[in-house]
């Protein structure tokens, strides 16, 4: 509150509320209304298109079939195929894989990226941008185009004389390597700012006390940037979970043979069942959503720790 | 492996003490083989489609039996791709716009008035940041089913939908820029010389920040030229760029050329894509990192 400007903090009947004589209730509305007008288009954007939904979401999933009254039933129902179960199992174990993946590719390039002179760094950050831009459909075809049944690389490899043949387009091994374009460069240029914590003198001031660089990233440069590494890995843990255009481009095509996955799912209730679709897809979305949120509550709370160095 | 990051670095003058990112011949030479394989990894896809774009017939040797411009020719004269094209254009300009005209305001009033809004803001920002598009427009879809069946399957509705999915990019963009150019004293100083609040962000809000009004734009723009998932479930019987390309990656019919027009198109939209971050990056000479979806909440780990 210290940066109001005065002559509005006068207006105001939400900050300047200590006043002798309580405000009427027109002037509280009008205070209100000063404090608040401008943001309104905002607000009611947000709250229209993207509060409410999530709401009405997590109400539906509890209303199954036109029944009045909560229940749980269609919980039980949906979360007992077989399918369903399925596919938050393969979810999560492909967004572990793939952020696991992700960290162990990225965390290194986001250092050596950060200790470049200005020129390559330029041209890395550049085209680690454009590849973290680029994804959902067009990105499924390019992973086709690349490594399909008859994509150039599978092409190449086959051409001298190695019986190789492709992961299939739906299966985990493609949907990872796809996943990883879009995965690694947005790890890096979430890591890089972490990376410029770690300064150059502590290893020198290590070396002076006789540390080895295996010590040396054992005790200050591990510790230090650990928490940065892990919300990078949660954050990659959540989008992954949520991926949709990629998945669909890679798996839809090969129908009930490839992988299950709860956006598939999703999308796929969506489309086939017009009576239970709708309460069945609700209530994978919730679940989606309870995960999505405790990883982001994890986040929170990691950066918060890793804010100690800072 | 963090270790090994350390031993590979970056040119070692050899000085008294080692240092942190210097390395030896061994290391030097695998980080080239690591930098190496990450760049492929990035370029490689990018070539194929590019070759399929020009290929006749690509399915038996290691490159296509022929060359020829006509997917080119046919795909930008095709009327469906055209109009694909141009609604998407639409769809993403009208997102931008809407955005900064919804965003600035709040923003503003936010840092000189009333500091309840960021936390309204912030809070909002959380729900596209972490969950799946998917999941949000399926409940934009059940909402407006509620609400406003008219709207379903509209323009009208994927705009909003975009609009609010991405209004976190232009948020983040013209707040970083305001904390950037001061502007609680700008606009207090602004008022001290009698200008009114509308002159104020006319004349003193918007030319400050007009990097992150640049940034913010088109990080939405690029969200929502994209964007799939909401378009697919509130937007059908619309014809946007990714619904025609799932369209043709679904129907495999090599021998019709769909995958050659759809190399096309990825091109194209990749190029769309590629002037944005082009442009973002130079705007912002070096400072990309701010821009990310991640900027928000990183911001709290990563500002320096």
């Amino acid at each position: 509150m210290a940066t109001l400007s005065r002559p509005y903090a006068k207006l105001g009947g939400l900050e300047s509320a200590g006043g002798s004589a309580s405000p009427s209730p027109i002037a509280r509305m009008r205070g209100w209304l000063a404090a608040w007008l401008p943001a309104i288009p905002l607000l009611l954007l947000v709250s229209t298109c993207l509060i409410a939904p999530v709401l009405v979401l997590i109400w539906q999933s509890f209303t199954s079939m036109g029944e009045t009254g909560l229940s749980l039933d269609l919980w039980f129902k949906v979360l007992g195929q077989h399918a369903n179960q399925d596919a938050i199992l393969t979810s999560l174990v492909l967004a572990a894989s793939c952020a696991t993946v992700t960290l162990i590719i990225g965390a290194p390039l986001s250092w050596m990226i950060s200790r470049m002179l200005r020129g390559s760094r330029a041209f890395w950050l550049g085209l680690l941008n454009v590849a973290a831009n680029f994804g959902g459909i067009g990105l499924a075809f390019a992973y086709m185009a690349t490594i399909g049944s008859v994509g150039m690389l599978t092409l190449i490899v086959q051409g001298l004389g190695i019986n190789f043949e492709a992961p299939r387009e739906g299966s985990l091994p493609a949907l990872l390597m796809a996943y990883e374009y879009t995965n690694v460069p947005l790890f890096v240029l979430l890591t890089i700012p972490a990376m410029a914590i770690l300064r150059d003198d502590w290893w020198e001031a290590a070396q002076t006390a006789a540390a080895t660089r295996l010590v040396f990233w054992r005790r200050i440069g591990g510790p230090i940037l650990a928490p940065f590494l892990a919300a990078g890995w949660l954050l990659i843990f959540t989008w992954t979970l949520g991926i949709y255009g990629i998945a669909y481009g890679l798996a839809g095509q090969s129908g009930a043979t490839a992988v299950h996955l709860i956006t598939l799912q999703i999308g796929s209730a969506l489309q086939s069942d017009v009576l239970l679709g709708p309460g069945r897809a609700a209530i994978l979305a919730v679940v989606l959503m309870a995960f999505a949120t405790t990883s982001l509550v994890l986040y929170r709370i990691i950066l918060r720790r890793a804010m100690r160095w800072l | 492996m963090a270790v090994d990051a350390a031993r590979d670095g970056v040119r070692s003058r050899a000085p008294a003490r080692e240092r942190l990112r210097a390395g030896g011949r061994i290391s030097r030479a695998a980080r080239y083989l690591f930098f190496g394989a990450v760049l492929g990894y990035f370029c490689i896809p990018m070539a194929a489609v590019l070759i399929y774009s020009f290929a006749t017939r690509w399915t038996a040797n290691v490159l296509p039996d022929g060359y020829t411009l006509d997917w080119w020719q046919a795909t930008v004269s095709n009327p469906r791709i055209q109009s694909a094209f141009s609604t998407s254009m639409a769809l993403a300009t009208l997102t931008a716009f809407i955005d900064i005209a919804v965003v600035v305001p709040a923003a503003y009033w936010s840092r000189v008035r009333n500091a309840r809004i960021r936390h309204v803001i912030e809070v909002a920002a959380a729900v596209p940041f972490a969950l799946p598009y998917v999941v949000i427009a399926f409940g934009l879809m059940q909402f407006s089913g509620v609400v406003a069946p008219q709207f379903q399957g509209t323009f009208v509705l994927l705009v909003a939908g975009h609009a609010a999915i991405a209004f976190p990019f232009v948020y983040w963009a013209v707040d970083g820029a305001m904390a950037a150019a001061g502007i609680e004293r700008l606009s207090e100083t602004a008022e001290a010389c009698g200008a009114s609040p509308m002159q104020i962000v006319r004349l003193v809000v918007i030319p400050n920040i007009s990097s992150g009004l640049v940034t913010g734009g088109l990080l939405s723009f690029a969200a929502s030229f994209g964007e799939f998932a909401m378009a697919q479930i509130i937007g059908r019987g619309l014809d946007t760029v990714p619904l025609w390309s799932a369209e043709m990656i679904r129907s495999y019919s090599d021998t019709a050329g769909s995958y050659n027009r759809l190399a096309v198109v990825t091109l194209l939209t990749f190029a769309v894509l590629f002037v944005l971050s082009a442009v973002v990056v130079y705007w912002n000479r070096g400072q990309t990192v701010r821009l990310l979806p991640g900027a928000g909440a990183s911001d709290e780990g990563g500002r320096r």
